[in-house]
């Protein structure tokens, strides 16, 4: 509950704070990216299914969402909600033969699933206009309407985390087959587990179509996976506040650098390697920011 | 009342099971004993639905259980303990309990996917929330959570732990982490409970209260306990009947006595040299 | 476009030379896999690396082509093995979890490529027409078979079958059979494990520039020729991660099947075609054709 208020209390002053144009779009785009990264994190660092394909899920949300709104004029609320449902019915389509996957291999597959959804985007052209992209979104995606959205989902996210459907996702993350001596439908915990985190991405997806209001399949490719999943570990897998402030951390380090944009994916390798070699474990390891405030960060996580 | 018909598990050429026929009468213990290696933890893996059995059928209470997937024999009412721990080490040993108990209320309340199989244990209404309830902690979600964690607590008090309840469970002494295991297993509210050597690596006075313990809750959960155990002290006090294996078949099956004097039982055992009797 | 025999076995020439290039990236990704179980997504670095010296050593400072192709070859090999010494090793002695080593990996691969990119520009660039025969055979009514096609599959046939020599004829060849078994009982056994891991980087890295540069032959030399390692780790997996018979046959299987599509149906489909593959595959034997299947005793 105190968590809850914390929360609100942070996003009326991400929402209000008199703030110059370019600061708005720094908090717009962080909250894109948290939206994201708050998804892939249920799926990896919370269910360990190890993902390089989730661009794809934003790709289909910001597709929909703007199809929606540009062609048929939709208000954009249904039309963002639209996005993050196509990307859940596209997960459930795709999590049918891949989440039998484990490691590695479902690494892989969902490499080749999520470039296989951008080419299918970028073939399509009668609706998508390929690969030139799809411009004249409206700029429906305000630093307000960002800061609620991802308040939102934040809350619900930490109070899913702490009641039965958290419980499950660590069960069948830690011990798959003594969830399932437990009583665990563990195929279906994996496939909540992926159509959660894929609504999520969904709605970032069309929340970054209708900030950029330009969007093209190059936006959402391995690259931009990569980056969702590295954003996980870096903040600490199995760590929901380490998600968003680590998100939070790269966005903000790279549009410090963007001036010298051509080092930016530099230091970003740079920076990738350096974490996993000197704090593999990320910034918070499992622990959430209040469990330090709780215990003085004493509470042992083996 | 569960009942074993002509079971045989192989893995590649290994035989691990031949023929296995027995029955389990509800509210017995029988003990399970036998050399390293003959299908002991084999046993539980079919029961609970682990692995299919090559060829056999298993039954419980007269229904055909064999094609069943783990987690519906579980819901059915069979719980177990693993030889080699399965805990949840990382999560609190609080937490590993609810993870066990909530399926036996929350869970089993709402799905009914499992469609005609019926829940063992009757769902309790006061532990039943949904996904919106838990997206948005609303009372219901509260009150559930809090009943929840009371039962779960009073289980860990049960088996001696409720002090450590915040703990990590991986950083849980050995033989405390095998009574985590009980715990969690009971959190299930089953009604046959498999314990697959709830004795290993405790001292001796460990495993006098772990004999308590088992006795304890045979009564006053009303179980019928199968438990696989090296320890024959261990076994001779609590288990009236014993059924003994070996290279994956049953060659003795009776008192503890009658075991003890078995000659077939006594060449098993010495052909491995590896237990006293 | 028609179906006509001609471009069917025309396709076929090109999808098999095609795959043996997939197949040499594909078996040294797999060969690092069946040691320390983890995806190696710096191996298209390590290709980028022999392409550009390739590349370098022929046009500014003139030497052989012989002499550039051994160079590639080291600097590529080399590359690989300072990676696992300066990345990959601190985290591996720190913790078994392979995932770490699998995001460290893309931060190599990030790294070179963008290296490249600071360095020499992210500009197009084609390996002289000198550089390897031009020649074009007419085998047969139209169907034609071009020498740099001759020369990868050769090379490639060379390179995999001096592998298979290395791997069943020499005595660090053996260990590193041993090692993919069951690296610990290799080390309590006296192997050291330190140099064995070396070893198999170097020969990873050296299989990746053969690929690296064919491709900068067959398609042109950029920083970011790496990601059609992506193809590469997609054959692996159909065939089974860590087997390397699994990686050659999924690598020829995903060659012909790009080129296949390429020619009848459209060559935008290629990419799909291969993803549509590996999802079937997958869900035919989620462990490849080649796989180990790892029954977990409980
Ligand atoms: N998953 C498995 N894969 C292969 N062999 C197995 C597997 N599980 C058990 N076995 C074999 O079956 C036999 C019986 O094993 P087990 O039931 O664990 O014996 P125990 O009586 O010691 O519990 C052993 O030979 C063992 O190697
Ligand atoms: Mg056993």
């Amino acid at each position: 509950m105190k968590r809850n208020i914390f929360l609100i209390i942070i996003g009326i002053a991400l929402a209000f704070w008199p703030l110059g144009g370019y600061q708005e779009g720094i908090i717009i785009l962080t909250c894109i990216n948290c939206i994201a990264a708050m998804g892939v994190s249920i799926l990896t660092g919370f269910t360990g299914i190890f993902t390089l394909g989730h661009a794809a899920y934003m790709a289909l949300g910001a597709y929909t969402t703007a199809i929606l709104t540009v062609r048929y004029g939709v208000h954009y609320i249904p039309a963002i909600i639209a996005g993050g449902f196509m990307a859940v019915l596209i997960a459930w389509l795709i999590g049918i033969p891949t989440l039998k996957l484990t490691g590695d291999y479902y690494a892989i597959a969902s490499i080749g699933l999520g470039e296989a959804i951008r080419l299918i985007i970028e073939n399509w052209q009668s609706l998508t206009r390929g690969s030139r992209g799809f411009p004249g979104i409206d700029p429906y995606t305000t630093r307000f309407t960002a800061v609620i959205i991802f308040i939102m989902l934040a809350i619900f996210t930490f109070n899913m985390l702490e009641s039965n459907i958290g419980r499950e996702l660590k069960a069948s993350r830690d011990d798959i087959i003594a969830a399932s001596l437990l009583g665990f439908n563990t195929p279906r915990t994996r496939m909540k587990a992926l159509l959660i985190s894929a609504f999520y991405c969904g709605i970032s997806g069309a929340l970054l179509g209708g900030y950029m209001s330009f969007i093209q399949p190059s936006m959402f490719d391995m690259m931009k996976s990569t980056e969702l999943t590295a954003i996980v570990v870096f903040g600490g897998l199995g760590s929901m506040s380490g998600t968003i402030l680590g998100s939070a951390a790269i966005t903000l380090i790279m549009e410090y650098f963007r001036d010298i944009s051509q080092y930016r994916m530099l230091i970003y390798g740079v920076l990738l390697v350096v974490i996993m070699v000197f704090r593999p474990e990320g910034l918070m390891g499992s622990r959430e920011l209040w469990d330090f405030l709780k215990f003085g960060g004493k509470k042992n996580n083996a | 009342m569960l009942e074993l018909v002509n079971i045989d598990m192989a893995f590649g050429g290994v035989k691990a099971l031949d023929h296995m026929s027995f029955k389990i009468s509800d509210g017995s213990i029988t003990g399970i004993i036998g050399p390293n290696g003959a299908g002991k933890t084999t046993i539980f893996n079919v029961i609970t639905g682990v692995y299919s059995p090559t060829a056999g059928k298993i039954f419980l209470n007269g229904r055909d259980i064999t094609p069943l997937k783990a987690y519906q024999i579980n819901r059915l009412g069979i719980a177990r303990t693993f030889q080699n721990l399965r805990l949840f080490t990382r999560s609190s040993v609080l937490e590993n309990v609810m993870t066990a108990a909530q399926n036996h209320y929350i869970n089993s309340y709402r799905e009914n996917f499992l469609g005609s199989i019926q829940p063992a244990v009757k769902p309790d209404p006061k532990i039943n929330y949904g996904f919106f309830d838990a997206l948005l902690h609303l009372g219901r979600w509260r009150n559930s959570e809090r009943t929840l964690k009371l039962n779960s607590l009073e289980l860990l008090a049960r088996v001696g732990l409720a002090d450590r309840a915040d703990q990590a469970a991986g950083t849980l002494p050995y033989g405390m982490q095998r009574r985590l295991e009980i715990a969690r297993a009971l959190a299930l509210s089953p009604e046959i409970l498999l314990l697959d050597e709830p004795a290993a690596g405790m001292n001796p006075e460990e495993v006098f209260e772990l004999n308590n313990l088992i006795t304890g809750i045979h009564k006053d959960f009303k179980l019928t306990i199968l438990v696989i155990e090296h320890h024959m002290d261990l076994i001779m006090n609590i288990c009236p009947h014993v059924i003994c294996l070996n290279f994956g078949e049953k060659i003795a099956e009776g008192s503890g006595s009658e075991i003890q004097n078995n000659p077939e039982v006594l060449a098993a055992y010495l052909g491995t040299g590896e237990e006293e009797i | 476009m028609s179906f006509t025999f001609s471009t069917f076995v025309q396709q076929i020439i090109n999808g098999l030379s095609l795959g043996s290039v997939y197949a040499l990236i594909a078996v040294g990704y797999s060969l690092v896999y069946s040691i320390l179980l983890f995806s190696n997504f710096a191996h298209g670095g390590f290709l980028v690396v022999g392409g550009y010296a390739c590349y370098y050593l022929l046009t500014q400072w003139g030497y052989s082509v012989p002499f550039s192709m051994l160079g590639a070859l080291l600097a590529s090999g080399l590359t690989a093995v300072v990676t696992e010494r300066l990345a990959y090793k601190p985290i591996r002695e720190r913790t078994p979890i392979t995932l770490y080593l699998l995001i460290a990996s893309m931060g190599v691969n990030i790294i070179i490529e963008n290296l490249f990119v600071v360095t020499v520009g992210g500009r197009i660039r084609a390996l002289p027409r000198s550089t390897f025969p031009t020649g074009v055979f007419n085998l047969w009514e139209g169907i034609t078979i071009s020498s740099s096609d001759v020369l990868s599959l050769v090379t490639a046939v060379i390179f995999l079958s001096l592998l298979q020599l290395f791997l069943s004829r020499t005595r660090w060849g053996l260990a590193i059979r041993a090692a993919a078994c069951d690296i610990k009982t290799a080390g309590l056994m006296g192997v050291n494990v330190t140099f064995l891991i070396s070893l198999v980087f170097f020969v990873a890295g050296v299989l990746a520039a053969v690929g690296g540069v064919f491709l900068s032959v067959r398609y042109s030399l950029y920083p970011q020729l790496g990601n059609i390692t992506t193809k590469a780790f997609v054959a692996a997996v159909i065939g089974g991660l860590g087997s390397l018979p699994g990686a050659v046959a999924g690598s020829l299987i995903l060659g012909l099947a790009e080129m296949l599509t390429a020619g009848f149906i459209s060559s935008q489909m290629r990419d799909l075609v291969v993803y549509s593959l590996l999802v079937i595959m997958l869900l035919i034997s989620p462990a490849g054709f080649f796989g180990k299947k790892i029954s977990e005793k409980i």
